[in-house]
């Protein structure tokens, strides 16, 4: 599948049918992988496709000029649809090479049930449904269900759906599992006070480095709110509370644009589980205004289009 | 210099001894991310699975968020009110990296002006050292001439021999601190040579490297290579991941919240990878991403030892581990061009 992919994406580049390929190479660290954005035929060499493809690449998209070639799981394919539709990209000036994608693995999760640090596990694979773990020659076998990240169990398609070429089958994967809502649950399961400590719990440690928003596709703001100074909305400084306030602004501006990637989540290095706002703001909107973000490019954007009936329940 | 050492088991005690006087800091992971945290009087498993903590020990002296004063409108005036300083602390169980970046960070804050805030934590606090005994695979301590299990950037220093800890006593404050401690134990001739193994064995296991020779030259060469650091930058996200969590990174930012009448200062960390970076007093200089980017490398690499002498990266490898898109500063590094670059812009 990955020579495929090499193919396709050295092909796009010697006709000239785009300027740049973004894609996944394999990372520095063990089960990483990391962006490889080029315009060398020749660098193509490097792409892989794995259960570690964590980013979200629909990222890139408004940061690079010309035509683009862009290596597409479902979540990107879902946020580059979403990019159209809000007109930061140009369909025509994109070329989507479709991936199939059976889930990645999450190993902050791996680590937790092995008890062991990745750089300590000598391999982790992915193969028929399961998660292989093999550490000084012994192999546990973990059921996809515990080692997948939240996002990736509950994704109703997995692979993308808006491509130009496909590399391998798509749509044989099973998707909607219904699964990653576990942390959600929990939540809906606690008092109003016992969830607003949680929270101020969680948001005490954020840092303010911004990283869930920089690798947000749907966060394309040239210039951020919380950047504003007159009038200033946040503190710049990380109180907890500023912190909470940025991030449900940002859960707010990115309602019907949010794909479910889970990337945000993913880069907190600080662990707040940010997906457990996100997911439930997807799901607020899927109930409110029948939508889902990202699976139609000719639908307008969620908060620019009005039907009269919606004025029943919103507008009093 | 004089070793002894104290066995594992009686950590607590030692450690119970010294809150007697003021507060302890150890690495705790209890509020959801590793960092140095006042220590709870019992709990000294951090001994089994502490590598490295998340958050570096820089916060111990420049906090994410610091309240620096309050002020309250007085008439015509304002009423200020400094906020209270460090009670008498010690920070046990520092890496070496952290420790020297430490060192670095009392250049920057004591060079031409004294910095208050920071100079009363860092008077106030006594480093205790501890060896890695198991490194991550990203870090790269030893291309900065940091070996993982010794420092004498510390108070104390201690070393994993097994069922022990050897310490070293590296200050007068540090020796202080273990003068009325009767479980520690002199050391023998023989815990001296076991302590050398070991810090030969973890020196071993640090296995990333950067070749630092002549990095000054070449990273002023390709300055100007605006073709290398847009295929560097290509990738980075603009986060302040990397800047905010390493342990020499230094910048803050100065802010007023003000309510009706009153109100608070606050210092906060800031990252030159920001694109809001100075826009406090016109505009950010550096525009583009790439050039961001470089100034992150230059000011480690290049700068930072033009002035003082010294990279100010100590290769605690966080900025590759926690970096979102697996940016990594060793491969940079490596393939900064060794020539003179043709093409300027």
């Amino acid at each position: 599948m990955e020579q495929e992919l090499r193919k396709e994406a050295k092909k796009l580049l010697e006709e000239g049918k785009v300027d740049y390929i973004v894609g996944f190479a394999t990372g520095s660290l063990k089960f990483s992988t990391t962006p490889l954005i080029t315009r060398d035929k020749e660098e193509v060499a490097s792409l892989v496709i794995n259960p570690f493809i964590v980013n979200n690449l629909a990222k890139f998209l408004t940061q690079l000029p010309g035509r683009v070639g862009i290596v597409a799981k479902g979540c990107d394919s879902r946020s580059i649809v979403s990019l159209i539709q809000d007109n930061q990209v140009v369909r025509e000036n994109i070329v989507i090479i479709g991936v199939p994608c059976s889930g990645l693995i999450d190993m902050v999760k791996v680590e937790k049930l092995v008890g062991r640090d990745r750089d300590e596990i000598d391999d982790v694979s992915l193969k028929g449904g399961k998660v292989t773990v093999v550490i000084g020659g012994q192999k546990t076998e973990l059921p996809t269900e515990k080692v997948l990240f939240d996002s990736c169990l509950g994704c109703e398609s997995p692979s993308a759906r808006e491509y130009d070429t496909f590399i391998g089958e798509p749509g044989k994967e099973t998707g909607g599992r219904g699964l990653g809502k576990d942390k959600i649950k929990e939540l809906e399961s606690m008092t109003t006070e016992e969830r607003w400590e949680f929270w101020k719990t969680q948001f005490s440690r954020c840092i303010r480095c911004y990283a869930c928003r920089q690798v947000c596709p749907a966060c394309f703001c040239e210039r951020c709110f919380v950047e504003e100074s007159e009038p200033q909305w946040v503190l710049p400084a990380p109180k907890w509370q500023d912190n909470l306030i940025f991030q449900v602004i940002r859960n707010i501006h990115v309602a019907g644009r949010c794909t479910d990637c889970g990337a945000c989540e993913r880069v907190c290095p600080v662990n707040i589980p940010l997906r457990s706002l996100t997911k439930k703001m997807c799901g607020l909107v899927s109930e409110m205004f029948n939508y889902e973000a990202g699976t139609d490019k000719n639908a307008p954007p969620l908060m620019t289009a009005y039907e009269y009936e919606e004025a029943k329940d919103l507008i009093r | 210099m004089t070793i002894k050492k104290i066995s594992k088991k009686d950590m607590v005690e030692l450690l119970l001894d010294w809150g007697r006087e003021m507060t302890v800091l150890v690495p705790s992971r209890d509020k959801g991310v590793t960092e140095m945290t006042e220590w709870d009087g019992k709990d000294i498993s951090f001994l089994g699975w502490y590598r490295n903590t998340v958050i570096p020990t820089k916060s111990s002296f420049l906090p994410p968020v610091e309240e620096m004063f309050t002020f309250q409108k007085n008439g015509n005036g304002y009423q200020i009110e400094v906020s209270p300083g460090q009670g008498k602390r010690v920070v046990f169980g520092v890496r070496p990296c952290d420790a020297r970046a430490i060192a670095i960070m009392d250049k920057v804050f004591t060079d031409s002006h004294e910095d208050p805030y920071y100079v009363s934590k860092r008077k106030n606090t006594v480093l205790i050292g501890l060896g890695c005994t198991n490194p991550y695979d990203s870090c790269f301590c030893t291309s900065s001439g940091i070996s993982p299990a010794e420092s004498t950037d510390v108070d104390l220093m201690f070393t994993d021999i097994g069922d022990d800890f050897v310490i070293e006593e590296i200050t007068e404050v540090g020796k202080e601190l273990l003068a009325t401690a009767s479980i520690v134990k002199k050391a023998s001739q023989a815990d001296a040579v076991t302590m050398k193994k070991a810090r030969a064995a973890v020196s071993g296991m640090v296995t990333r490297k950067v070749d630092t020779k002549n990095i000054v030259d070449k990273l002023q060469a390709c300055f100007n290579d605006s073709d290398f650091w847009e295929k560097v930058a290509a990738k980075c996200v603009g986060c302040g991941v990397c800047t905010l969590l390493c342990p020499t990174c230094c910048c803050f930012d100065i802010c007023d919240e003000l309510f009706k009448k009153q109100g608070a200062r606050y210092r906060t960390w800031d990252s030159c990878g920001f694109s809001s970076y100075t826009k406090m007093p016109m505009e950010n200089p550096r525009e583009e991403k790439w050039r961001r980017v470089r100034q992150k490398v230059c000011h480690k690499y290049e700068f930072f030892p033009m002035n003082s002498e010294v990279i100010a990266c100590t290769g605690c490898g966080r900025c590759i581990r926690l970096c979102p898109v697996n940016w990594d500063i060793t491969e940079v590094l490596a393939s900064v061009p060794a020539e003179q670059p043709i093409k300027n812009k």
